[in-house]
């Protein structure tokens, strides 16, 4: 891992991946895959409990061990009302004020509400939380959360679940270009380590995903490629990547090239 | 005794129950859940205080893996 530190939500940290904890095989295998991924953020979630069913016990006993912080989603919402009490709720459970928002509009390809969503980010940050909202890809909407005091947006790469990486980098790009300062963290959608290095060239902050490696063949080996993925990407995004040009131009020195000849028309 | 729903499915509660008693009624016992009566949170600080109501809508939410 490199040295570098960055902070997001009042934390400090070491990685800039910020892993889901769904999907996996099994507990044994998600625990295994946080642990090579070297993630400090975890995903959870709320959902309706059985008397006498211990699983949600279980599942939030292996996290605890991790030692990680613990991001609740408000998954499942369709209205800011929905996911306000989420929140509340996973604020009680979890212990933490963290909240990654989720304000689902469309059925069909699980677009966010940006309307929803800049409501219950309203309330949730006067309310003391530190409001982590999934949105798309827009500027406006950004905008719009950033103006209700959001210091952490989250812009979809794509769908959730869909693998299909970046559909807009351009958006995102802009997005980038236009907030400096806001904690920026591309979440959902990520299909490849690829897609995630190239949001890290783009300079976001950092990558949330989960089905990507939750669903690989091998999802603990697949951990270590994002985590190697993301920390490339980062360098490459210090690093200052080079110019495009629209020509070729040799890498190796022209002086002195033997054999030499001029091309005749 | 009142009709309520309890995580979509309908319980009979006795009348003027408190969300405490309800919850030891219906045997949940651990301790990571939060209670949400018609779309709206309830503190555990509130539990003996807030009495249930016929056709209550409650739900009761626990730690899962999410994404």
């Amino acid at each position: 891992m490199s040295n570098e530190k960055w902070e997001i939500g009042g934390k400090t940290l070491d990685s800039r991946l910020l892993i889901g904890s769904a999907l996996y095989p099994s507990p044994a295998n998600m625990e295994d895959a946080i642990k090579v991924s070297q993630s400090q953020i975890v995903t959870v979630a709320l959902r309706r409990q059985a008397a006498g069913d211990n699983g949600g016990q279980d599942f939030w006993n292996i996290i605890k061990s991790l030692g990680i912080h613990v991001l609740p989603n408000t998954a499942g919402s369709h209205s800011a009302q929905e996911a306000i009490t989420t929140a509340q709720m996973a604020r009680e459970v979890f212990g933490t004020n963290w909240i990654k928002l989720e304000v689902i509009g469309d059925q069909y390809n699980l677009q966010p509400d940006p309307f929803e969503t800049v409501k219950a980010a309203e309330v949730l940050i006067k309310d003391g939380f530190e409001v982590f909202p999934y949105t798309t890809d827009d500027l406006v909407v950004t905008k719009r959360l950033a103006d209700v005091g959001c210091k952490i947006i989250m812009p979809w790469g794509s769908p959730i679940g869909s693998g299909k990486g970046l559909m807009n980098p351009d958006n995102l790009k802009a997005i980038r270009t236009q907030f400096p300062d806001l904690n920026l963290v591309v979440d959902a959608g990520i299909g490849k380590p690829s897609d995630a290095a190239k949001a890290m060239e783009l300079g976001y902050d950092g990558v949330l995903l989960n089905s990507a490696i939750a669903l690989a063949q091998d999802p603990v080996k697949m951990a270590d490629a994002f985590r190697l993925a993301i920390e490339g990407g980062r360098l490459g995004y210090q690093a200052g990547t080079m110019i495009q040009r629209e020509f070729a131009s040799p890498s190796t020195p022209t002086v002195g090239t033997p054999f030499w000849h001029q091309f005749k028309d | 005794m009142i009709k309520v729903s309890v995580n979509g499915e309908i319980k009979e509660l006795k009348e003027n129950i408190s969300v405490k008693d309800m919850l030891n009624f219906l045997d949940y016992r651990s301790k990571t859940f939060a209670v949400a009566i018609n779309t709206t949170f309830v503190s555990i600080k509130k539990y003996e205080d807030t009495i249930i109501k016929d056709g209550d809508e409650i739900d009761i939410l626990a730690p899962v893996q999410g994404g």
